[in-house]
This record gives structure tokens, C-alpha cells and sequence, in this order.
């Protein structure tokens, strides 16, 4: 498959399937490399497949989610134990474990819906920030287990993000405030827990999230609430940036842009106006939180402390 | 290894009570005829009763390790406790009677080591059940009141025999001895240059050892090592790195496969030592050096303390690799090694300033990193390493400056401390008094033998786990609690 191909081919499962998450996204183009790759040898098919991730690096979308996503799909396919048949039987075994990996994917969510929804309480009021898919999963599973509780959710400027989140509450039928950014200070008092999403877990066991993540965190540090991250293992990634400037460069502009696609609306006024901008004298769209602020870590593997992040990524990767 | 924090314990305690003592009864003490003191000491035991029960008393958790050094005094009731301190003291001497047997066997009785312990008296069932760095902090306690309290389970008894540098040493390797004196005089410092030299050591070794007929030679070898390594230890105790690097060779020594022909081994040994100094030391020094450099950019401002031989090479990299940056240099007495570092650096041409530990506060304003080579990591994540580092990480953490530790894994240890009291080694004191000023009148010299000053030289401390941001290793950049993790995998490759 050509580059271009595989853009399209991953642009048109986001935008069918809104429910998709990149990753998830990302391992089915990888999938369809696979099938379709006319490849001789193993090499072939991995250089392949690590040119077809590139090129969805360059596409626009969350860079951490799937790159870390990616990473692990290839670790997970190619490197134990392939020797032996044919070529055409690697390319099988190979399929079956993507197909094993796509399966992990999709239950991951659901892991950590049923292991954080015990944490909501009758009567409990959660604040939570931006848009997240494990999050509102979370909110559903607790109202439908009949817990009462109250959601307050931020608007998320630049891409408002927040009022989505706000619509698809309202809609379930969850009480729910929408507040501003800027007020989180004032809220954080009467909430009695944060849960967010995360774009990445880091090496540190700090994450990479939607810009006003960190600002939530110190705050609720200060208020001594707890800070609760819902992440899938998928977004697990080697990295440890010792502070915001750290942060490669490639994450800050990647999600700047894929946040603005969501609001087509901007769309073309944005990515105008990134191309040219300098990273130092603007911010990005995402910024990271470092461990100390986080209480836990809900994955698919359990719920963690930070510092359990670096020793589960031990083990998957040495 | 278990036994160490326990016979510590113990040390402090017996330090504190015979302290104590001495002050009651201001008798001076003679360290040569240690059988003279043999019956004193039980009446110093009764005497202090009163007061060894009031510390069983504020001390519940240390009870057991008490109740083993009141059941020497005497046999009274024997209650649950000292029944269980009994069975305790048969097992640690039948132990003890099995490895002085097998000394005997194994060794030429010239030994040093052997002189030693036979220099105390059998009678003394008490200091007979106990393991020989006890007995030398127990010597040491009674004889000197020069010395700190609260660490007087760290002193050791300095040993005029091995100072000396005429005498033969049977069983002793000639580099052995070397390498001891190199040791104590501080020739060779730093944990890297120590490890280095101890495998070097080792080496040699292997190509100048004969077996006589009818020993195996991984026996025969494995006591001969053991003897001179003792002596090393007696010269300057082990750092982590010397004792991992040790351990894995003596792995690979049981581990060898008989049937080989005595070169073949030799050369085995040899294979391994390079392999190990190649994997463990210089591929991490470099992959180490890689991962740092990806941290520093143009315009950062590096704080670094000390001279540490890793981080030398890392800044000398990053300086090569065309990366702007200017180092401060933070360093301290009594060694002042950060002049050498300033030198080095100076030479290669990277931008230095200097200054002393005193204006770190100062300082620290214009650092943008901090970069802290380490003696060791513990499993808790603490980092041990030279003096003052606790202090530099403490500060950078006031001022919210990453912290970045670099240590290679083969200088993780599966020990936790979490202060820098329980062990830790004491340099020479008069190190203190030699302040080149102008004026020959120094108070702490003139002071020096005054009884009511004592100076405590601490070589190093141990820094807790949430000042420091990230620890560099070869595996990977990693926060400093998954030290288990790592200790895991690295168990887990050996045993292949």
C-alpha cells in the first residue's frame, strides 16, 4: 500500500466509526497493510508496515496514541518467535495475532469501565476535562448501575471539546454542569474526585493530555482531591519528559492539529495559522502531567500507581 | 547479607550502653589485651541492666536483638525470647565453627585474617556468636572517644598490619595488595574506577595462579579469591558496584564446567571478566551518554556535583555532539574533586563555573538540570551516593530543576536505607583540619586533641526517591521505584 492509500484507509474508519479510537484505528490500517502487502520476507513486511506508521504520524491525529499503539502491535506480532513455515504461514500467524491484539484492544475499554465505576459513589460529584471516551463510558456504566451522582465537565477551549461531552451526558440523562475553563479553581472544592482520559501514559507514569490536564492536577494537589486516570495499556509509550519544554515536538504539533479537525469549522483558519507558528511562543494543544499529581492509573491491566506504569512497560518491552 | 542490618542494630545498641558506661565510670580502656577486658565487660553488662531494660522497654521492636546480648550476661529465667536467643547463638556457632573449619582447610594459616580471629579469646561466647564486623565496631566503641556516637557501628578498626607495606602477605596476590594500599589511600576513587580495578585485579589473577596438583582449580581459585578480597575489605569497604561485578564473576566461577582443562577455565574467566566490563561498564557508559543527550538542548544551563567518571564522559559527548550548554560545577570539602572535573571540562572548552556546595541556594537560580552521578540505587529507590548529593537533589527540588540520576544497573542493590546512618563508610577525620589559609593558626587543628571535639568525616547519603525526577540507566530512562523491576530482569538473565 502506498502512503496515500494508507491515509485514506485510516481517515475513512475515523470518520465512519466516530466511536474509534485512533489506536484502534491505526492497528486496523496496519492489519489491512498486512493483508494486502505483495511482500517476499519478513524484513520487507515490517519495513512496510513501519513506513505505513509513519505516514499516519503525518496524518493529522493524535501522534501519542498511535505511536505507542503501533509500537506495541509490532512488538506483539513480529518479534516472538516467527521462524519456522513458509512465509505465507508467517503472514497467518501474524494475522491472528493482530487479530488477538485488535480483540485485547476492544475489551480494554470495558475493563476499565467496570474497574472505575466502582469508584463512583452515591452522591459524589465528578469533575472531569475535555472529551473522553473511556470516561463517558465510565459515567454511563455508573448511571445505569443506578449510582446518583453529578458530572461537572470543562467547556475545553480552543475546540470546545467539553460541550460534546456535556450534550452526550445530558442526553443519558446524568446531571451535569458545564463550567469554564478558568474555573476549575472555584469548582474544585465541592467535587470530590477528578477522572480524565489520557492521549499517552508515560514511561514516568505521567500522562499527555488535552492542554488544562496539568492545571487541573496542581489544583486538585492543592485541594488534596483525588486525580484519577482512565487510560487504555495501548497508550502506554517510552517516554520520560522532564518537564513540559521536554515534550517532543512531534506530540505538541500532531494533537494541535487533530484537535482542530474535530471543529472542521476552524479547520482551515487553524492549520494556516500552525504551520507558521513557532512552538515557543505559543503553547500546544496537549500538555503533561507528571506523576506526583496523579492518585491512580485505571487500565485494562489493573489499576496502577504512577510508578507501576514504568514496570509494566519493563515488562513489555525488555 | 540478611544478617548485616540485624548485627547493626545490634552494634548501635551495645555502642550506645558501653558509651554510656564509659562516661559512668571514665575508666581508660585498653584496646591491645582484649582477654584483660573479658571479665570487665560482664560486670559492665550487670551494671548497665537497669538501663539495657529500660531500652527493651522504649524499644519494643528492637527486643529480640536485645534480649541475644542480655542472654550473654548471665542465665536467669529463661523466658520464650531468650530460649529462641539460645537456639539462635548454637545455630550461629555451629555456622561459624563450619566456615573456620573450612578456612583451615582451605587456607595457609599465616593468613592474616585467620591471626585475627584467633586473637580472640574462645571464652567469650558473646563476641564468638557474632560475625567479625561486629566485633571490630565493638572494639573500636571501647577504645576511642574520639568518635561519633551516633555512628559508631561504622568505625573500623584501622589495621596497622595491612597499613605497612613491607609485610609479605602469604596467599595475598602481590596486585591484591597493591590494589588495597591504592584503596585506602584513596588512589583509586570513584565506584566505576574501583570496580574497574578490582576486575583487572581479578584478572591477573587468573593468568598467575597455579593450582597445586590434586585441587581443582575453581576451588583452589574461588579461596584464594576470597582471602585476597577479604583483605581488600579490611583496606577500604566494598562499594555496591565492586561487590555486584564480584558476585557475577563468582556465579560464573561456580557455574564452570569441570571437565575443562585448566587454561580452558582460565580463559573462560578471563572471557567473562571482558564480556562483563564490555556489556555491564562500557556499552551502558555510552547508551547511557545517548539518552542523556537526547535530554540536553541548546542554551540548558547543567548543574552537576562532584566529579563523577560517567558524567564527565556524558558532558564531553554532548559538547562533541555541537550542543550549546554551560555547566556549573558544585563541589565540597574535604576531597574537592569538582577542581578536576573543572579542569577537564575547562580543557575540552565547555563554559564552567565553579562553585562550592555553600552557594548551591544561589546558584541553583540559574540552572536549568541537574545531573548527580550515584555510588548506588536501592530497591526503595534511594539513591546512594557521595556526600552532599542529597543536598544538591534537595535544593533542585525547592527550585523545581529536574533531577537527573545516572547509574548503570550493575550498580543496583537489592538492600533499602532510608537514612544514611544504618550503613555508610567514615573517611579520615583530619581531612577536616587541613584548611589551606593563610594564617597557621587553625582553630580545629589546635583543637585537635581536645576531647569534647569530634569530627565525623560521612563519606556518603542517600538521597529518597521523590527529589529525584528520573534515573538514566542503559535500559532506559526510568523514574527511580522501579529499581525491583530492573533487579527482577537482571535476576532473572543470571539464572539463565
Amino acid at each position: 500500500m502506498e502512503d496515500q492509500e494508507v491515509q485514506k484507509y485510516f481517515g475513512t474508519i475515523l470518520e465512519k466509526e466516530t466511536h474509534v479510537s485512533a489506536g484502534v484505528a491505526a492497528i486496523r490500517t496496519l492489519m489491512e497493510v498486512i493483508r494486502q502487502s505483495k511482500c517476499a520476507t519478513v524484513q520487507e513486511l515490517v519495513t512496510n508496515l513501519k513506513k505505513a506508521i509513519d505516514s499516519m504520524k503525518n496524518a493529522n491525529l493524535p501522534v501519542a496514541v498511535i505511536m505507542s499503539c503501533c509500537e506495541l502491535f509490532l512488538r506483539f506480532i513480529t518479534l516472538v518467535g516467527l521462524d519456522g513455515g513458509s512465509f505465507n504461514e508467517c503472514k497467518e500467524v501474524m494475522l491472528s495475532r493482530g487479530n488477538l491484539f485488535l480483540h485485547n484492544l476492544d475489551e480494554a475499554r470495558g475493563k476499565i469501565v467496570k474497574f472505575s465505576s466502582k469508584f463512583i459513589l452515591d452522591g459524589s460529584k465528578v469533575l472531569t476535562h475535555s472529551r473522553s471516551r473511556v470516561v463517558l463510558q465510565t459515567l454511563y456504566q455508573a448511571f445505569k448501575q443506578g449510582k446518583r451522582f453529578e458530572v461537572f465537565i470543562t467547556i475545553s477551549s480552543p475546540d470546545n471539546s467539553g460541550k460534546i461531552m456535556y450534550k452526550e451526558l445530558t442526553t443519558a440523562g446524568i446531571p451535569c454542569t458545564l463550567i469554564l475553563d478558568s474555573a476549575i479553581g472555584y469548582v474544585m472544592e465541592q467535587i470530590d474526585f477528578i477522572m480524565v482520559g489520557a492521549e499517552g501514559v508515560l514511561e514516568s507514569g505521567g500522562i499527555v493530555n488535552k492542554v488544562g490536564t496539568y492545571t487541573m492536577a496542581v489544583c486538585a494537589k492543592e485541594m488534596k482531591k483525588p486525580f484519577y486516570v482512565l487510560a487504555e495499556s495501548f497508550k502506554f509509550s517510552r517516554l520520560f519528559p522532564l518537564n513540559q519544554q521536554d515534550l517532543p515536538a512531534e506530540y505538541k504539533v500532531g494533537i494541535f492539529v487533530a484537535f482542530i479537525q474535530i471543529c472542521i469549522k476552524c479547520y482551515f483558519q487553524y492549520t494556516s495559522a500552525i504551520r507558521k507558528t513557532d512552538l515557543k511562543s505559543a503553547h500546544p494543544l496537549v500538555d503533561y502531567t507528571p506523576p506526583s499529581y496523579i492518585t491512580l492509573l485505571f487500565t485494562d491491566l489493573g489499576i496502577l500507581t504512577p510508578s507501576a506504569v514504568s514496570d509494566e512497560l519493563i515488562r513489555l518491552y525488555l | 547479607m540478611s544478617q548485616q542490618p540485624l548485627s547493626d542494630v545490634n552494634a548501635k545498641v551495645n555502642d550506645q550502653i558501653f558509651g554510656k558506661d564509659k562516661k559512668n565510670k571514665n575508666k581508660p580502656q585498653n584496646n591491645n589485651n582484649l582477654k584483660g577486658n573479658a571479665p570487665e565487660k560482664t560486670s559492665n553488662d550487670k551494671l548497665t541492666e537497669k538501663q539495657l531494660r529500660k531500652l527493651e522497654w522504649e524499644k519494643k521492636l528492637k527486643e529480640r536483638e536485645l534480649e541475644t546480648d542480655v542472654k550473654s550476661d548471665a542465665d536467669k529465667t529463661l523466658s520464650k525470647a531468650e530460649l529462641k536467643a539460645k537456639r539462635r547463638e548454637q545455630q550461629e556457632a555451629q555456622r561459624q565453627a563450619k566456615t573456620d573449619k573450612s578456612k583451615v582447610i582451605e587456607q595457609v594459616p599465616e593468613k592474616p585474617i585467620v591471626s585475627k580471629i584467633a586473637k580472640l579469646p574462645p571464652e567469650l561466647p558473646y563476641l564468638n556468636t557474632h560475625k567479625t564486623p561486629l566485633k571490630k565496631s565493638f572494639e573500636a566503641s571501647r577504645t576511642n572517644p574520639k568518635q561519633v556516637q551516633l555512628v559508631k557501628h561504622l568505625y573500623r578498626i584501622p589495621n596497622l598490619e595491612h597499613q605497612s607495606k613491607i609485610v609479605n602477605f602469604k596467599d595475598i596476590h602481590p596486585v591484591f595488595v597493591r590494589l588495597g594500599v591504592q584503596y585506602s589511600e584513596k588512589v583509586i576513587l570513584g565506584s566505576n574506577a574501583r570496580a574497574l580495578a578490582l576486575l583487572s585485579a581479578i584478572k591477573t589473577l587468573i593468568n598467575d595462579i597455579q593450582t597445586p596438583s590434586k585441587q581443582e582449580f575453581c576451588r583452589y581459585f574461588q579461596a584464594i579469591l576470597q582471602s585476597c578480597t577479604d583483605y581488600i575489605q579490611d583496606c577500604r569497604p566494598f562499594a555496591v558496584s565492586m561487590t555486584n561485578a564480584l558476585r557475577a564473576f563468582k556465579h560464573q566461577l561456580r557455574h564452570i564446567d569441570t571437565n575443562h582443562s585448566d587454561n580452558e577455565k582460565r580463559a573462560i574467566l578471563l572471557e567473562f571478566i571482558e564480556t562483563y566490563v564490555r556489556n555491564d561498564m562500557l556499552k551502558a557508559w555510552d547508551a547511557i551518554c545517548m539518552k542523556v543527550n537526547e535530554k540536553i538542548l541548546n542554551g540548558d544551563v547543567i548543574l552537576i556535583y562532584g566529579c563523577s567518571s560517567l558524567i564527565r564522559r556524558i558532558l564531553l559527548e554532548a559538547y562533541k555532539d555541537g550542543k550549546h550548554f554551560s555547566v556549573i560545577i558544585v563541589d565540597s570539602r574535604p576531597l574537592l574533586e569538582g577542581r578536576e572535573m573543572l579542569r577537564r571540562l575547562a580543557v575540552a572548552g565547555i563554559k564552567c563555573s565553579y562553585a562550592i556546595i555553600n552557594s548551591l541556594s544561589c546558584v541553583m537560580k540559574q540552572a536549568t538540570k541537574v545531573l548527580l552521578g550515584a555510588h548506588a540505587l536501592l530497591t526503595n529507590g534511594s539513591v546512594m551516593s557521595r556526600i552532599g548529593t542529597a543536598q544538591v537533589a534537595l535544593v533542585a527540588q525547592a527550585y523545581n530543576k529536574p533531577v537527573l540520576v545516572c547509574c548503570e544497573t550493575y550498580k543496583f542493590s537489592e538492600r533499602v536505607q532510608t537514612d544514611s546512618f544504618v550503613y555508610n563508610e567514615i573517611g579520615d577525620p583530619d581531612l577536616f583540619l587541613n584548611i589551606d589559609t593563610s594564617s597557621n593558626s587553625n582553630p580545629l587543628v589546635s583543637q585537635k586533641d581536645n576531647n569534647k571535639l569530634n569530627i565525623l568525616n560521612l563519606l556518603y547519603d542517600v538521597t529518597p526517591p521523590d527529589l529525584v525526577t528520573a534515573v538514566v540507566t542503559e535500559l532506559a530512562i526510568l523514574p527511580c521505584t522501579s529499581v525491583p523491576a530492573v533487579l527482577r530482569i537482571n535476576a532473572g538473565e543470571n539464572s539463565i
